[in-house]
C-alpha cells in the first residue's frame, strides 16, 4: 500500500484513506464534496448493511412478505463472545468517554463518517468484521501498526478464572502457593469464591501436611492422612459440579462452608497409640471431614454427632501458622517441676504427659494446666524407659524389672524379671514388647502366646524399636553399632556401624518421608564394614531387574510383610547423628552440631529433634546437613525428648521437664 | 501412518499425521471407534488459528511417552514448564485462553497442564492489584470488604 511510504502527520493519512475510498467509488475528491458524499454513501451503503445485519436496531427486520428474516443469533460474535456470555469483552466507560471526546473535536461531517465506519463494523458478522480488519490493516503504515500492536496488548486481557469453566479455574489455582492463593482471594468476589474453595484447599492440605512439599520446600504439621483421603473423592466430585451448584448469580462466600465437617476434639479417644514418633496428631487437630450435599443425609453414626462445618482453608491456616511458628521460633515454654532426680524418659499423647526419673517414680501430667495428676511408685531404682497407650503403661528400671501399670488407676498390674541387669529401653506394639538391657540382650516378649526370645548383643543395649509391618526390630548398642533384626528368623539383617563409641538411640524415620534425590551420594563414609558395600550395587541392579527384596526372600514371599523402613537415624556419645539407608546399609549423612553425647532423639516426617549432655536441643531437617535451630534452657544434660507436630518436650538432669509449644 | 483431515470451526481443513492427531484423546478415540474413513473430522469448537497452534504443540510432542495419567501424583506437581513449551505459550491472552479451552475439549492433558501452569505463573507472586491489572479485573469489593479480606488472608504472608 502506498501509505507505507507516507511520512506526513497521521491526520493527513486519515484523509488519504478516505480519499482512497472515494476513489474506489468514483467520487470526486474535494473538501466540499466530501461531506455530501459521506452522507450519501451512508444512505446508499451503510443503511442497507445495517438493516441486513442489525435488524432489531433499525426496525427493518421483515422481508417483503412480512415474515421475520431468519438470521443467525448474534452472528456478529464468535462462539465465545456471544453477548450473553460472561466473558464478552466490553470497552470500559473511561475509554468510551475518551473516544467520544476526541470525536467531538472533529468537524461534524468527519464525525458522521467515522460513526458510519464504526456502525458498519459493529453490525457486521464475524467473517465480514475480519475482512474489514484485514482491509484496515492492509492500509496501515508502521506507526499505525505499532499503535495497534501496543493497544492490542493492553486490550487482550482476560479474566481467566471467571471465563474458564470452574474445573479449569481450580486446576490453575491448584498450581499456586499459599501466599499467591491468599492474594488471589483478594482480587474480586468471583476470585475469592474460587480461591477460597475447599476444592483448592483440600489439595493444599494433601500436598503439605505431614511432609515436605517439593514445590515450596517445607511442610505443614501433621494432619490425619486417612481423613484427608476420606474427603478426597467428595472434593473431586465437588470440583466437577461446582459450576452447576453456583453458576448464575454467585452466592457469595457461601459455597465454602457447606461442604466440610469437623469433629470436635474427642476427649474419650479410643485411638491406638502407635510408636512415640509416628501417628501423633495432637488433640486440637482431630478433624473429621465429610462433604454433605443437601440430598445426602449422614448415617446416624456417633462421629457425626460431634461435627460442625469448617472450611479446609481454615484447617490449612491453623497448620500453616504452626509451621511458621516453628520457622520463626515462636513458642510458649512451660516447665514441669516435681521430680527429685534426673528425668530419663517421657512420652506424651493428646493432653497427657508421662515422665520417668532416677527418683524411681513415674509422674503423669496434664499438659494444658501443668498439673501433676498422679505419681506412680513401685520401682526400687531409677526409671529408665516408659511407654503408654490408652489403657496401660509399661516401665523399665535400673532395678532390672519391667512393670505394667493401669495408669488411669495407678495400680501396678504385673511385673517381669527377665533381665539380669538394668532395663534401659523398651518398646511395645500390638502383641510384642521388646526390652533392652545392660545385660547385653534384647528380650522380645509375646503377650499373646507368652513366649519370649533373646537377641544377644556384644555389649549393653541402649535403645530398641519394633517395626510391626516388617516384623523387624532396631537396636542400638554400646559396641558402636545399631542393628536391624528379623523377628521371624532372629537374625541380624543389617549392622549400621560408623559411630565412634556407644550408640545411644536408634529410630526409624516414618515410611512416608520423602528425602528425595538430594541425599543420594551426598556422603559415602561407610567404614567398609564388610559385605554391604560390595552387595549394594548388585542389589540395585537386582532391584531394577525384578522386585527382589534386599532383605531376603521372606520379604517378597509374604504379602503381609513390608520392607523395613527405608531410613533410620542414630545418635551416639560421639556427639553425632547419623542417617542410614536400611536397604544398602549405607550412612547417608552425618549431622554435626552437638558438642557432647546425644542421649535424646526423636523424628517425624518434618524434622529431627535431638538433645544431649551439652544441655542443648537441636532441630534438624533430615534433608539438610546443618542444624536448623538450637534451643537452650536446661541447666544440665537433656536425657529424653518427645516430638509432635506442634510441640517438643524434654527431660533433663536438672530434674525439670520443659515443653516448647508452637501452636498458635 | 496415514494422514487425517480435521475441519476447524471456521471451515478450514487441516491435514495432520495420525500420530500427531493421536495426542488428542478425543480424536484418538473417535478414530478408533469409527475407523479411518478418510472423511475429515469436524472440530466445531476450535477455529483455524487455534487448531494450528494446538497441532504445532502436538507435532512437537508426538514422540513423548504417554503420561502416567494419574492426577494423583500431585507430589511432583510444580509450575515448571520446559523451555520449548514456555516459548510456545508466549502468545496473547486470547490465544492462551483458546488453547486451554481447545486442550480441554480435545482432551490433551499435557497441553492443558502447560496452559494452566502458564496462567498460574501469571498469578504467582503478584499483589491483588497487580493481578487485577494483569487480567483486567474490576475490583468489586467495597473498601470495608477489601480491608477485611486482606486481614483474613494476612496469615499467609511469611513474617
Amino acid at each position: 500500500m502506498s501509505t507505507s511510504k507516507n511520512t506526513v502527520a497521521p491526520t493527513s493519512k486519515v484523509e488519504d484513506c478516505a480519499a482512497m475510498t472515494h476513489d474506489k467509488h468514483g467520487q470526486p475528491v474535494g473538501t466540499n464534496d466530501k461531506a455530501e458524499s459521506l452522507t450519501e454513501l451512508g444512505q446508499r451503503n451503510v443503511a442497507p448493511f445495517l438493516a441486513k445485519y442489525n435488524p432489531r436496531q433499525h426496525g427493518t427486520a421483515r422481508s417483503e412478505d412480512g415474515t421475520p428474516v431468519p438470521r443467525p443469533a448474534n452472528a456478529g460474535y464468535c462462539y465465545r463472545h456471544q453477548p450473553d456470555s460472561k466473558c464478552r469483552r466490553q470497552a470500559d466507560e473511561q475509554s468510551k468517554r475518551q473516544i467520544q471526546q476526541e470525536l467531538d473535536t472533529l468537524p461534524q461531517d468527519d464525525q458522521q463518517g467515522i460513526a458510519h465506519v464504526w456502525s458498519l463494523f459493529s453490525a457486521a458478522p464475524a467473517k465480514q468484521r475480519k475482512l474489514m480488519l484485514q482491509g484496515v490493516l492492509a492500509q496501515c503504515c508502521f506507526p499505525q501498526l505499532s499503535f495497534i500492536s501496543a493497544s492490542v496488548r493492553e486490550l487482550i486481557r482476560i479474566d481467566f478464572l471467571s471465563a474458564l469453566p470452574p474445573e479449569l479455574s481450580f486446576k490453575i489455582l491448584r498450581y499456586l502457593d499459599t501466599g499467591s492463593l491468599c492474594r488471589a482471594a483478594q482480587v474480586s468476589h468471583r476470585w475469592k469464591m474460587l480461591a477460597d474453595d475447599d476444592v483448592v484447599w483440600h489439595r493444599m492440605c494433601e500436598q503439605h501436611i505431614r511432609r515436605k512439599c517439593n514445590k515450596c520446600g517445607w511442610g505443614l504439621p501433621l494432619l490425619d492422612r486417612k481423613r484427608l483421603r476420606e474427603a478426597k473423592r467428595e472434593i473431586e466430585l465437588r470440583a466437577s459440579n461446582w459450576g452447576n451448584e453456583s453458576s448464575g448469580e454467585p452466592t457469595q462466600g457461601a459455597p465454602n462452608g457447606t461442604c466440610s465437617v469437623v469433629e470436635l476434639p474427642n476427649t474419650g479417644s479410643k485411638r491406638k497409640v502407635d510408636t512415640s514418633t509416628d501417628d501423633q496428631d495432637d488433640g486440637c487437630a482431630m478433624i473429621k471431614r465429610h462433604c454433605v450435599s443437601p440430598a445426602y443425609r449422614p448415617e446416624p453414626d456417633d462421629e457425626y454427632y460431634k461435627t460442625r462445618y469448617r472450611p479446609w482453608k481454615d484447617v490449612y491456616r491453623d497448620r500453616f501458622v504452626v509451621g511458621l511458628n516453628w520457622k520463626h521460633r515462636r513458642c510458649s515454654i512451660k516447665t514441669f517441676r516435681g521430680h527429685t532426680d534426673s528425668v530419663m524418659c517421657l512420652q506424651f499423647e493428646d493432653n497427657i504427659l508421662m515422665t520417668g526419673s532416677y527418683d524411681a517414680t513415674i509422674k503423669i501430667w496434664d499438659m494444658e494446666t501443668g498439673e501433676e495428676l498422679r505419681t506412680l511408685r513401685g520401682h526400687s531404682a531409677g526409671v529408665r524407659c516408659l511407654q503408654f497407650d490408652d489403657t496401660k503403661l509399661i516401665t523399665g528400671s535400673l532395678d532390672r524389672s519391667i512393670r505394667v501399670w493401669n495408669w488411669r488407676t495407678g495400680e501396678c498390674i504385673s511385673r517381669y524379671n527377665g533381665h539380669s541387669d538394668a532395663v534401659i529401653a523398651l518398646h511395645f506394639d500390638s502383641t510384642l514388647l521388646a526390652s533392652a538391657s545392660v545385660d547385653h540382650t534384647v528380650k522380645v516378649w509375646n503377650f499373646k502366646d507368652k513366649s519370649t526370645f533373646v537377641l544377644q548383643h556384644p555389649a549393653a543395649v541402649n535403645a530398641v524399636k519394633i517395626d510391626t509391618p516388617s516384623r523387624t526390630v532396631l537396636t542400638a548398642c554400646d559396641d558402636g553399632a545399631a542393628r536391624l533384626w528379623d523377628l521371624d528368623t532372629k537374625e541380624c539383617l543389617r549392622t549400621f556401624k560408623n559411630h565412634i563409641g556407644p550408640v545411644q538411640q536408634v529410630i526409624p524415620l516414618p515410611r512416608e518421608i520423602e528425602l528425595g534425590d538430594d541425599l543420594a551420594d551426598c556422603e559415602n563414609d561407610h567404614s567398609g564394614e564388610g559385605p554391604v558395600d560390595i552387595i549394594s550395587p548388585l542389589l540395585k541392579h537386582a532391584n531394577l531387574a525384578s522386585p527382589t527384596s534386599a532383605f531376603g526372600s521372606t520379604f517378597e514371599q509374604d504379602k503381609d510383610r513390608r520392607e523395613p523402613p527405608q531410613y533410620v537415624i542414630t545418635s551416639g556419645i560421639d556427639a553425632t547423628i547419623r542417617l542410614w539407608e536400611t536397604n544398602s546399609g549405607r550412612c547417608l549423612r552425618t549431622f554435626f552440631g552437638h558438642l557432647e553425647g546425644i542421649w535424646a532423639l526423636s523424628g517425624d516426617t518434618l524434622r529431627i529433634a535431638s538433645g544431649g549432655s551439652d544441655r542443648m536441643v537441636k532441630i534438624w531437617d533430615p534433608r539438610l546437613p546443618s542444624c536448623q535451630e538450637t534451643y537452650e534452657g536446661h541447666s544440665a544434660a537433656v536425657n529424653c525428648i518427645g516430638l509432635s507436630d506442634s510441640r517438643f518436650i524434654t527431660g533433663s538432669d536438672d530434674y525439670h521437664v520443659r515443653m516448647y509449644d508452637f501452636r498458635a | 501412518m496415514a494422514n487425517i483431515t480435521l475441519t476447524s470451526s471456521d471451515g478450514v481443513d487441516v491435514t495432520v499425521e495420525r500420530t500427531v492427531a493421536d495426542r488428542s484423546v478425543l480424536i484418538k478415540n473417535m478414530l478408533e471407534d469409527l475407523g479411518e474413513t478418510g472423511e475429515s473430522i469436524p472440530i466445531p469448537n476450535v477455529n483455524e488459528a487455534v487448531l494450528k497452534k494446538v497441532i504445532e504443540w502436538c507435532d512437537h510432542h508426538k514422540n513423548d511417552p504417554p503420561s502416567a495419567g494419574d492426577d494423583d501424583d500431585n507430589r511432583r506437581k510444580t509450575t515448571d514448564i520446559d523451555e520449548w513449551d514456555q516459548k510456545f505459550m508466549q502468545v496473547d491472552q486470547e490465544m492462551l485462553f483458546e488453547v486451554i479451552l481447545a486442550a480441554n475439549y480435545l482432551d490433551i492433558k499435557a497441553l492443558l497442564d502447560v496452559g494452566c501452569k502458564t496462567v498460574a505463573n501469571m498469578i504467582k507472586g503478584k499483589s491483588p492489584e497487580e493481578i487485577r491489572k494483569t487480567f483486567n479485573i474490576q475490583n468489586d469489593f467495597t473498601p470495608e470488604e477489601e480491608d477485611q479480606i486482606r486481614r483474613e488472608n494476612e496469615w499467609a504472608e511469611d513474617r
